[in-house]
């Protein structure tokens, strides 16, 4: 793959909008978006999709299922403990426990699917065509494989958005 | 469909979004104020008193405090329910109106969700200490032991409990630190200092703001918030059913778990108010925490203030509709009269009435007035954990057992002591970490400035 890359920076939202919108219908694939901010029209353009929900019911499945074995478990099989003449298999006292607890098992697993699944964790090297993108800017990046005419077609498109700066750059091809 | 449109626009001041970024990094840049190291050195005088008085607490043991048979429970959970309930509102505040969509919040969450780590810390620490032995609290973890192995009774409230704070605690420092990731890039990327690069860099965790991680992170915080709302309204529940599954009078009450939450958003909201009321006069954060934030946050007291009257009307009524001359002897003749009068009256009066104040738009306008009246809720609220831990085991079923509570300096310097260490705590929370979410209050600045609302915000006044 080739590794120029076109680069626009836009001051504002609305202008990375219809920049997002040309570049669509002329057919031309987005590589990334850097935004201050969450842009759901920028998210929806890269096509991408997140299954987190589905992941979150499965951890609450699995947690659920796992936390009330465990109670049953340990307070009936294991060791049961007469408890003023209560019976040890208290089922509905073992879902105040369950719930909480299953709360924080798809806290906790959501978070770390969320790392390794956006990749951001401590340590990460990380790339980043225009660092103002976290702070005023909204940066678009095209993956240059196409030919030389698409690519002045191209930068012809984002100028006339309202693009205020438009480079082409070398760098290894996006994760 | 969920736009908030009708209250107009949310940041003042035609901010641009470099603005909004130096704005609201500009107190982590500058050198530390004169103001802001007197402070710090009072909340760690503060908290150095109560390191004393664990130190002397643990080396001597509870006989130091001022509990006794009768009344087991003295300070020490009086203030665990009233930091609990002040570390509700951080979730409450962010999570509710966020899964409700109010983009308003955006200015607040932060400092209440900050304030919610800082104060369910300290309420972690009570609990701990009052077990008793505090070399022995792994116990309470169920864990394959050398004992049997002997796992914990899991039908007690009071395991319930512990396992509530904790996941409470856990769960709303994770959404805190989620929430910060994208600032804390932001700082990383502006900085001209090595040291602020490496640091802040270290903690953003290599985000950069492309679409795969916002798409990711939107999808995390509304799986998040979903999940953690039913927490916010579990935990206090779940303090509750510490005295609802009693039998003390004055405790054993099915009201209690709605009680123990509505009175924990309340006493909550108060402190935000308090806190946000600080952060905007001190840092001139006027243009992102509005009149019409605050003005937000008054209604929502006066309403929760109806609630906590309801309330309060609910237990007395039951306690003479009931016929029970236990529950009405609790509250006839050792609350609204008797040794413990004053404290009765000034949970109501602060909680029910003073906050009716709200209702008139002068008091909701005036920060002096609102930050007054958030006062007087807070002190309400201690008089109310007061009122049903000290009245209520005082004098129970047997006279016999009857007594008095005299809280010792030991005790008093345990709560001073979380009390600076929750101001230290939110002092290096307004040097160190942005007190409002940048990227957030970004998201809202277009969607809801002057250019695209000023006509709506006409035809709604």
């Amino acid at each position: 793959m080739n590794n120029q890359h076109v680069i626009g920076v836009f001051n504002e939202e609305d202008e990375l909008l219809s920049a997002i919108h040309r570049v669509k219908e002329a057919g031309i694939k987005i590589a990334e978006i850097y935004t201050p901010y969450p842009v759901h029209e920028a998210i929806e353009a890269i096509g991408k999709k997140s299954r987190f929900t589905i992941a979150a019911f499965l951890f609450g499945f699995a947690g659920a299922i796992g936390i009330l074995a465990f109670l049953q478990y340990t307070a009936v099989y294991d060791w049961p403990i007469n408890y003023g003449g209560k019976p040890t298999n208290a089922f509905p006292s073992f879902i105040v426990v369950t719930i909480v607890l299953t709360i924080l098992t798809i806290t906790l697993a959501s978070l770390f699917t969320f790392s390794v699944r956006a990749k951001v964790y401590p340590g990460k090297e990380y790339f980043m065509p225009d660092t103002r993108s976290t702070d005023d800017k909204f940066v678009i990046i095209f993956n240059m494989d196409q030919n030389a005419t698409e690519s002045s077609l191209l930068i012809q498109m984002l100028r006339e958005s309202g693009a205020s700066e438009i480079f082409e750059k070398q760098f290894q091809p996006l994760t | 469909m969920y736009k908030t449109e009708v209250r107009g626009s949310l940041i003042h001041g035609n901010k641009n979004y470099h603005q909004i970024s130096s704005d609201i990094i500009a107190p982590i840049d500058q050198p530390i104020p004169l103001w802001w190291k007197a402070a710090f050195g009072i909340s760690m005088l503060a908290f150095l008193y109560g390191v004393i008085a664990i130190y002397v607490t643990i080396s001597q043991g509870i006989g130091t405090w001022g509990v006794n048979n009768s009344v087991g429970w003295g300070w020490e959970i009086i203030n665990f329910v009233w930091w609990i309930g002040i570390g509700h509102a951080g979730t409450a505040f962010s999570i509710f109106l966020l899964i409700l969509r109010q983009k308003w919040r955006t200015s607040i969450n932060r400092a209440a969700e900050a304030m919610t780590v800082v104060a369910v810390g300290c309420a972690a620490l009570f609990p701990a200490i009052h077990m008793g032995r505090i070399w022995l609290a792994f116990f309470i973890f169920p864990y394959p032991n050398t004992r049997g192995p002997l796992w914990v009774n899991y039908n007690s409230p009071l395991f319930w409990d512990f396992i509530a704070i904790s996941a409470y605690l856990l769960i709303s420092a994770s959404f805190w630190y989620f929430g910060m990731v994208p600032d804390f890039a932001t700082i990383r990327d502006r900085t001209t200092s090595k040291v602020k690069k490496a640091v802040y860099g270290f903690f953003a965790f290599g985000w950069t703001g492309s679409t795969k991680e916002w798409l990711r992170y939107e999808s995390l915080s509304y799986v998040l918030g979903g999940i953690a709302a039913v927490l916010v309204v579990s935990v206090h529940s779940i303090v509750s059913t510490d005295f609802a599954v009693s039998v003390i009078p004055g405790w054993h009450t099915t009201v209690f778990p709605p009680y123990f939450v509505v009175g924990a958003i309340f006493s909550g909201f108060a402190m935000v108010m308090t806190l946000m009321i600080i952060i905007r006069k001190v840092y001139k954060f006027q243009d992102y925490i509005t009149d019409s934030h605050l003005n937000a946050i008054a209604k929502i007291l006066v309403f929760i203030s109806l609630i906590m009257g309801t309330a309060y009307a609910t237990e007395i009524f039951i306690a003479w509709y009931s016929g029970s001359q236990y529950e009405f002897f609790t509250f006839f003749r050792n609350r609204i009269t008797g040794d413990y009068t004053f404290e009765f009256w000034a949970m109501v009066i602060c909680n029910a009435f003073i906050p009716q104040l709200f209702w008139f738009k002068r008091v909701r306008k005036s920060l002096v007035a609102a930050f007054t009246i958030s006062i007087f809720i807070n002190i309400g609220m201690w008089y109310e954990r007061f009122n049903i831990i000290i009245t209520s085991l005082t004098k129970d079923y047997l006279p016999s057992s009857w007594t008095t509570y005299e809280p010792t300096w030991v005790e008093i310097g345990f709560y001073i002591g979380t009390l600076g260490m929750f101001a230290a705590g939110v002092l290096l929370f307004f040097k160190y970490i942005p007190m409002i979410a940048i990227s957030e209050v970004k998201g809202v600045l277009k969607a809801t400035s002057h250019d695209s609302n000023d006509n709506k915000i006409n035809r709604h006044e």
